[in-house]
């Protein structure tokens, strides 16, 4: 017994709270005790997904209440990559702005209490296995990102942030919606029992369900055309943040649907509707973002572009197609912070965040701009990067189930993403830097941090390998639905009796 | 044009979600298995809890309020934060206007009554309707009055600070004694008691005293932040 599920929602917990405490003791301790916390449960994590890939999954209950009645979490080979992925993303986050704010602490102590709270949320939304519990650690997860985005309290973030705000309000008023609906037919809220009796649900009520399902984590994941919020919150909150939002919070709000169309309900034609909203991301993420001159904005189009490309993988419902999607993911979740990272210290003194102000900054800021160059490659898919097998897995899943049409738009993105990402790093080397454009030398621990993601994403380049079994080990668990509600249920009532 | 497009969507959207919830009939039973029958009996014969809402609140789906406690903390936390700037310094407010003598010496006399009710809903969170949650707003709307009444009237930031953190350490710490002590996070390791008694429901009345405080504290820092904000 190494620990329990439940650890990765509880310490944080305390942690959170004990922070406020630590501050009156000793002020480096707000800096350093979510880092501890986060490598500990990075561990933990780590270890519990080896146990459980040999002895299947951990079903943990709370309250002392089996499945149906009380809440509990599942640390299944799916959500434990997961998790895995989501606290490694955070501790590499929390290595990046270990001095962040240190001229202010209190500021610097509510940053790390609600980065620590954006990541608790995220893994909680993973991890749990009842419907209503995942809505609170929604909440927990919006809120903290409502509150980091309006972080440097100007005009513009305020603006950003108070949309993100609505948008997210809305979502949680569909989410909510859904689980009336649910609750008013089926009487339950556990997700196993829920997914055993969906077909008891009348059809109307149930593609309604799924519907508000769709729009609210749609709000989350990016989807067109719910994505309005991104783009200012991800220009406007701090670097490490865009990054923490696009390998993190994003990637909760992919799992949460990708939990509901395919466990909870089985509604005919869900898998068409996934590609067509999917494609239609993809497309007019990737126009949008070509247009872009704020390098942030950028990314963040880029971004929301992936996700469409991860909806697609998902959609077309095999398991080459599901591998291809936990693929994509795991490729976006270390290549996207990468490009955040590197590139918040690239326009780290000017106001405008143009990508103009990145000309010839090769020469200035080598490791930095030769980490975004990188990413740049691995991100539009170019070998011998991780991007690059990411991509063809999508590309031979699409042909294998002959969807032609889904080969040909990757395709065409592609050359979009590579004319918008290959501008800026043909800006970086090859342009002449700018007059009033001060470079500003990134700290050790960002610096490490960032070749860490770079060395990862060479790696699976060179070795995918190394990952393919854990990803195929994933997608298996995600569509076996029989052995979730058997694993979930059962847990259960040998306690009963 | 667009509008006219727009209003014809949401009124075909409209007329399905109609359709659809008109035909819920609410007050109908659609399911037969559902858990409801199982907390009504469990709640006063397992927990001696006499408040079933209390008991699905705290004892089965405890682990969701401890998240909306951690909630309330995050938008305390947040609203500290952004206004962390514009704050003024100590003793200064944006609310400035002289109060009546009437509610200055009304709002001595009322205090202390509002802070005993908000003790007795949440001490009396499993037995009544009310709990931590109601319990600490009403403690708030205390301080409140305090605040609106008299200008120089200031709550220590720290004592708050203190107040809430040692609440929500409380609420974990419990959990994880359920770990070491049962076998479940959150699970009750304490006496059940009689029903119907002050001492009953094992952990349920512990609980819901440390939301209380939690939130009792957690509103009056809103309130005094805001209060406090420069315009």
């Amino acid at each position: 017994m190494v620990g329990s599920p439940i650890l990765f929602v509880a310490v944080p917990l305390l942690a959170a709270f004990l922070i406020p405490l630590f501050g009156f003791i000793w002020k480096e301790l707000v800096r350093i005790v979510p880092g501890i916390v986060l490598l500990y449960l990075l561990i933990l994590s780590v270890s519990l997904y080896i146990q459980v890939l040999q002895d299947g999954t951990i079903v943990e209950q709370i309250g002392g209440w089996a499945p149906p009645w009380g809440i509990n979490l599942v640390f299944s080979p799916f959500t434990g990559l997961l998790t895995t992925l989501m606290l490694f993303l955070a501790f590499i986050i929390w290595l990046y702005s270990y001095r962040f704010k240190n001229v202010d602490f209190e500021p610097s102590k509510k940053y790390f209490i609600l980065l620590l709270m954006l990541v608790t949320g995220s893994i909680g939304i993973v991890l749990t296995g009842d419907i209503f519990n995942q809505f609170v650690f929604i909440e927990i997860m919006s809120i903290s990102g409502y509150a980091l985005t309006a972080f440097y309290t100007g005009r513009d973030s305020a603006e950003a942030s108070f949309k993100y705000l609505i948008m997210g309000s809305l979502s949680s008023m569909f989410l909510l919606l859904a689980i009336i609906l649910i609750y008013s037919q089926l009487g339950t809220l556990n997700m196993a029992d829920i997914a055993s009796k969906a077909h008891l649900m009348k059809p109307e009520f149930r593609v309604l369900a799924l519907v508000f399902f769709i729009v609210g984590m749609g709000i989350e994941a990016e989807i067109f055309p719910l994505n309005g919020w991104a783009p200012d919150a991800y220009s406007q909150a701090p670097g490490p943040i865009g990054a923490a939002f696009s390998g993190i919070v994003v990637k909760a709000g992919i799992y949460s649907i990708i939990r509901v169309t395919f466990t909870l309900f089985d509604v005919e034609g869900t898998m068409q509707f996934l590609v067509l909203m999917g494609m239609i991301t993809l497309v007019v993420a990737e126009m949008a973002a070509i247009k872009q001159d704020k390098i942030k904005r950028m990314l963040a189009y880029s971004s929301i572009g992936q996700m469409g490309l991860v909806l697609v993988a998902f959609g077309i419902g095999t398991e080459e197609g599901v591998f291809a999607a936990l693929f994509l993911m795991v490729n976006h979740a270390l290549v996207k912070p990468l490009l955040f990272l590197s590139a918040s210290y690239l326009v780290f003194n000017s106001t405008e965040k143009s990508i103009r102000e990145l000309n010839g900054l090769g020469k200035y800021l080598p490791l930095t701009s030769f980490l975004f160059a990188l990413g740049a490659i691995a991100i539009v898919g170019m070998p011998p990067l991780s991007g690059f097998w990411a991509k063809w897995s999508m590309l031979t899943a699409a042909a294998n189930s002959n969807m032609i049409l889904i080969i040909g738009l990757v395709l065409l993105v592609s050359v979009v993403e590579i004319v918008y990402y290959f501008r800026v790093v043909n800006r970086i080397y090859f342009f002449k830097k700018e007059e009033d454009v001060e470079p500003k030398k990134p700290t050790i621990n960002a610096m490490v941090s960032m070749i860490v993601l770079g060395i990862l994403i060479v790696t699976i380049g060179f070795y995918p390998d190394l990952i393919t079994s854990y990803l195929h080990e994933a997608s298996e668990s995600l569509l076996d639905k029989g052995k979730y509600i058997q694993d979930v249920l059962s847990a259960g009532q040998s306690i009963i009796q | 044009m667009k509008k006219i497009l727009v209003l014809l969507l949401l009124a075909v959207f409209g007329i399905y979600l109609a359709d659809v919830l008109f035909s819920l009939e609410f007050g109908k039973q659609f399911f037969t298995d559902g858990v409801k029958d199982f907390y009504l009996t469990k709640g006063p014969l397992d927990l001696k809890v006499s408040n079933t809402i209390t008991a699905i609140i705290v004892n089965f789906r405890g682990f969701d309020t401890l998240g909306e406690v951690t909630v309330l903390f995050l938008a305390t936390t947040a609203m500290g934060g952004i206004l962390y700037k514009k704050r003024h310094k100590v003793g200064a407010r944006s609310v400035l206007f002289p109060s009546s003598q009437i509610v200055m010496a009304g709002s001595k006399i009322l205090f202390p009554a509002i802070i005993l009710l908000g003790i007795y809903v949440f001490v009396h969170g499993h037995l009544t309707p009310g709990g931590g949650f109601q319990g600490g707003t009403i403690i708030a709307t205390g301080f409140l009055l305090m605040l609106l009444a008299y200008q120089d009237y200031t709550v220590s930031h720290k004592v708050l600070t203190i107040v809430e953190s040692l609440a929500g350490i409380t609420f974990v710490v419990i959990g994880l004694m359920g770990l070491i002590k049962g076998s479940t996070f959150l699970e009750n390791f304490m006496p059940v008691g009689t029903l119907n008694n002050l001492f009953s429901g094992g952990l349920i009345p512990i609980i819901y005293i440390v939301v209380g405080f939690k939130v009792g504290a957690e509103l009056t820092g809103l309130i005094y932040t805001a209060l406090h904000e420069k315009d």
